[in-house]
């Protein structure tokens, strides 16, 4: 009886496991799940409609796949539960007093295909795009009509994730020999020649500083206890060039794009205007920072300019 | 290979697996939907046996109960009615044809004036001996030794004594100093020898004038039988320890011939013929916490068929061709009150549950047809055991085969029909010469950016290097693309014939892997 009831209990506790192996995930609200994105680098050196097409279709044939795969959500859990349906074939046939253990291997059988299938579908599944994978999107499509006539967009988009080693840009030690390490993410990286003979060039760079765990002994106990990584600041830094067609600007200084100036959710770093050419960078306290702030310090850096008369 | 095609091959591979191991089962017949169940001919009350045999004790050839507790001695017909009984003071019993009429007699050693053995023929009783200068009754026996039968009497401090079937002592010896734990008829070149032993060790054979053939005294014994398991006219002793010790001995000169170690006290042990075949015999042994093993004697030595287990301690085994097939069945009763059937394969089948322990196991046949007696702590029950298997179910495995097989062709379906997952690194590139050009500018102002993040100290280690590696990978694809596209281009770049990294050309060190370049 103990053994049946061990056997029900697993069973049980399996046919949960499948169930959230299964079942499609609500979209993340939380914080701590947001940072589970897919990781995509997209390259950049096409025609603005080429480039949002592709974009596009790249989430449709991720939602594809997944949409196939989520079909059949079902089907592990009918399998599990067939192969259940054969144990009792088993059972059955021992409440009649026939000893029989074939029908118990062949629903044991039945499970593993169901655990097989259910991690296949799983494989199927996507995580969410990173919102900075739409509002990339919506920079290229506003600039699009800026373009000068059959130029491409140049650069890449990385979101791959910030704190990966290879983004690691220096490590430092504290006195207690604990390392820190600031991760360089620049997921953006941007070139365009524009319409008005100036040439653009914008990076948006992630800046994480992150101590990493160690080992640590407690002043009470004694025992050795390992403390995890904590991360120890974020910002989001944008750095954009801008050429400045002789032709058609000259560079005036404005009261309203300096130095220390708050432009959206971006502080004004540093400046700098010498040999015609543009040169800022504007940093912000945030994780996020949405596309309409990275156009507004852009539009705001056109302040700057003022055209020559004809 | 597509890769709608791979999930296909690999059900199909799959299939073949299950339907081979189906097949198998099917085919080796180890796959059976048996049951054994028993009804209840008739019963009795009579408490604690502790002697019981189904034979012909009344000379009509129809199987009599011969039945034993502390205080009685009855015989019920094969009907259930009692033929005869008799009141008895710590008697103890055996068997045989001790007055030459054809049929077995009962012989009855018990505590009457002084100690006294009774013989009763047919159900009248004769005492032929009293005042017997020996202790408590323990075991008693008949031996048909070569000179004629012996009735031997076993004490509960090692005196045997040897009387003559008119009760004339012929005998006495000392084995040992506790009760006596077997006593039984060994067989030397076909003559009948007195097999013996105690619980403090002692095991010895003796001849029909006591005189001992061999002794020994492997420990404390708990059971001792005899049977002549490869029957060459020589028979085997078969001792179990209270240390759990298993030996069978050669009963001509006392040559271990197997032993055993089995982790509990043994306390039943009998032959069975479990695989019909008679050049080897098989003994099934019970534990005192419930073991059960069962072994095949093939002339030289014993090997495991198998092993099972009862719920508490094996307090009887008998052997039964339940289903008829020429193979006996194990019957066998623990001390909760369970009743198994264990098969030839040593799967166990559970007969109806006694309310109290078994003390006792007989097959007889009662009014023409084969019956299993059990003796609980309070009854007697005679029962019919009958074997039921459902046809066909040998091939199930086939069937269940099948199911399985469509269940995975199902899931190969339905992977293959999920598209690929799209690739996470996307190239959006316009092949037109400006472009290509354009990319190859910015490329290389990406590279002098890097290296000056680097002397600024702003990037270092490994981010530099993966920065580095990869603009420098991207540059030689542009290269690759102006080559497609049959546009002339001065390549900058090579890879590393150690870890496959692009580098500018002229470097004579890989960056990535250290590696020195000579070309």
């Amino acid at each position: 009886m103990g053994t049946i009831l061990c056997f029900i209990g697993v069973g049980v506790i399996l046919f949960f496991v499948l169930f959230f192996m299964t079942r499609r995930k609500p979209p993340a609200k939380d914080a701590a799940a947001k940072k589970d994105y897919t990781p995509v680098f997209l390259t950049l050196a096409d025609k603005p409609d080429n480039i949002l097409r592709g974009m596009d279709k790249l989430v449709a044939d991720v939602q594809r796949t997944e949409t196939a795969g989520d079909r059949w959500w079902w089907m592990p859990l009918l399998i599990y539960i067939s192969g259940f349906g054969l144990m009792l074939v088993d059972g059955l046939l021992d409440a009649l007093g026939y000893f029989s253990f074939i029908f118990t291997a062949g629903g044991i059988a039945l499970w593993i295909a169901a655990f097989v299938m259910a991690f296949s579908l799983r494989k199927s599944r996507a995580q969410a795009f990173s919102p900075r994978y739409a509002n990339t999107k919506s920079i290229l499509y506003t600039l699009r009509d800026d373009l000068r006539p059959s130029t491409t967009f140049l650069g890449h988009l990385d979101l791959t994730g910030a704190m990966l080693p290879t983004k690691v840009a220096r490590e430092a030690n504290d006195a207690q020999n604990r390392t820190t390490q600031y991760f360089r993410d620049e997921w953006l990286n941007l070139k365009a020649k524009l319409y008005d003979g100036n040439v653009l060039r914008v990076s948006a760079i992630q800046r994480i500083k992150q101590r990493k765990s160690y080992w640590k002994r407690s002043r009470i106990s004694g025992k050795m206890k390992m403390k995890p990584p904590k991360l120890k600041g974020s910002d989001q830094q944008l750095k954009v060039r801008i050429a400045v067609n002789p032709g058609v600007y000259k560079i005036v200084p404005n009261k309203e794009f300096r130095q220390g100036q708050n432009i959206g959710k971006y502080t004004l770093a540093a400046l700098t205007t010498e040999g015609g050419i543009i040169d800022f960078v504007a940093s912000s306290p945030f994780d996020e920072v949405e596309p309409e702030h990275i156009l507004n310090v852009l539009h705001s850096a056109y302040s700057l300019l003022q055209r020559k008369a004809a | 290979m597509s890769r709608k095609i791979i999930p296909f091959v690999v059900a199909f591979v799959l299939i073949c697996l299950v339907m081979v191991v189906a097949g198998v089962f099917a085919f080796s017949g180890a796959v059976t939907a048996e049951k054994f169940g028993s009804a209840t001919t008739w019963s009795q009350s009579y408490s604690a046996a502790e002697s019981m045999k189904a034979i012909d004790l009344t000379g009509d050839g129809q199987d009599d109960l011969f039945i034993q507790n502390s205080s009685n001695v009855t015989v019920f017909d094969g009907s259930g009615n009692t033929q005869f009984s008799f009141d008895y003071s710590s008697p103890k019993t055996t068997l045989g044809d001790v007055n030459g009429d054809g049929t077995d007699d009962i012989v009855v050693y018990y505590v009457g004036t002084g100690m006294s053995v009774d013989i009763i023929s047919k159900g009248q009783r004769t005492t032929i001996a009293q005042t017997l200068n020996i202790g408590f009754p323990a075991r008693a026996a008949v031996i048909r030794f070569p000179s004629g039968p012996e009735i031997v009497l076993a004490d509960n401090g090692g005196g045997l004594l040897a009387l003559s079937t008119e009760g004339k002592v012929l005998w006495r010896a000392t084995l040992g100093s506790e009760e006596s734990r077997g006593l039984d008829d060994a067989v030397i070149n076909g003559q009948k020898y007195l097999a013996a032993s105690n619980h403090d060790g002692a095991l010895a054979v003796l001849d029909e004038k006591g005189n001992i053939v061999w002794q020994n005294n492997p420990g404390q014994i708990r059971r001792m039988r005899a049977f002549d398991l490869n029957g060459d006219g020589t028979g085997e002793i078969i001792t179990g320890g209270e240390d759990g010790q298993l030996i069978v001995w050669n009963a001509a000169d006392g040559a271990e011939e197997f032993s055993r170690s089995l982790g509990q006290p043994v306390s039943e042990v009998r032959e069975v013929e479990l695989n019909g075949e008679p050049s080897t015999r098989e003994f099934v042994v019970g534990g005192k916490d419930g073991g059960v093993w069962a072994y095949s004697f093939d002339g030289t030595t014993a090997n495991q068929l198998w092993s099972g287990s009862m719920s508490d301690k094996v307090t009887e085994i008998a052997g039964l061709d339940v289903n008829g097939d020429g193979k006996e069945e194990a019957v066998l009763g623990d001390d909760s009150g369970e009743v198994a059937i264990f098969t030839e394969n040593g799967s166990r089948n559970n007969l109806p549950t006694h309310s109290s322990g078994i003390t006792r196991i007989d097959i007889g046949k009662f009014n023409g047809a084969r019956q299993v007696v059990i003796a609980d702590g309070s009854s007697v029950e005679v029962n019919t055991v009958n074997f039921s298997s459902l046809p066909g179910f040998q091939y199930t495995p086939l069937i269940v085969g099948v199911i399985i097989s469509a269940v995975i062709l199902l899931i190969a379906a339905i992977l293959a029909s999920i598209p690929p997952k799209p690739a996470m690194k996307v190239s959006f590139q316009d092949k037109s010469r400006e472009s290509l050009e354009a990319e190859r500018r910015m490329l290389k102002e990406n590279i002098a950016d890097v290296e000056r993040l680097r002397q600024a100290g702003e990037v270092t280690g490994d981010a530099y290097l993966a920065r580095l590696k990869s603009l420098r990978a991207d540059l030689a694809e542009n290269e690759a693309a102006f080559k497609a596209q049959g546009f002339p281009i001065t390549v900058e770049t090579f890879k590393c014939p150690n870890c496959g990294g692009t580098l500018q050309l002229g470097m004579d060190k890989c960056e990535y892997c250290g590696q020195v370049i000579l070309s």
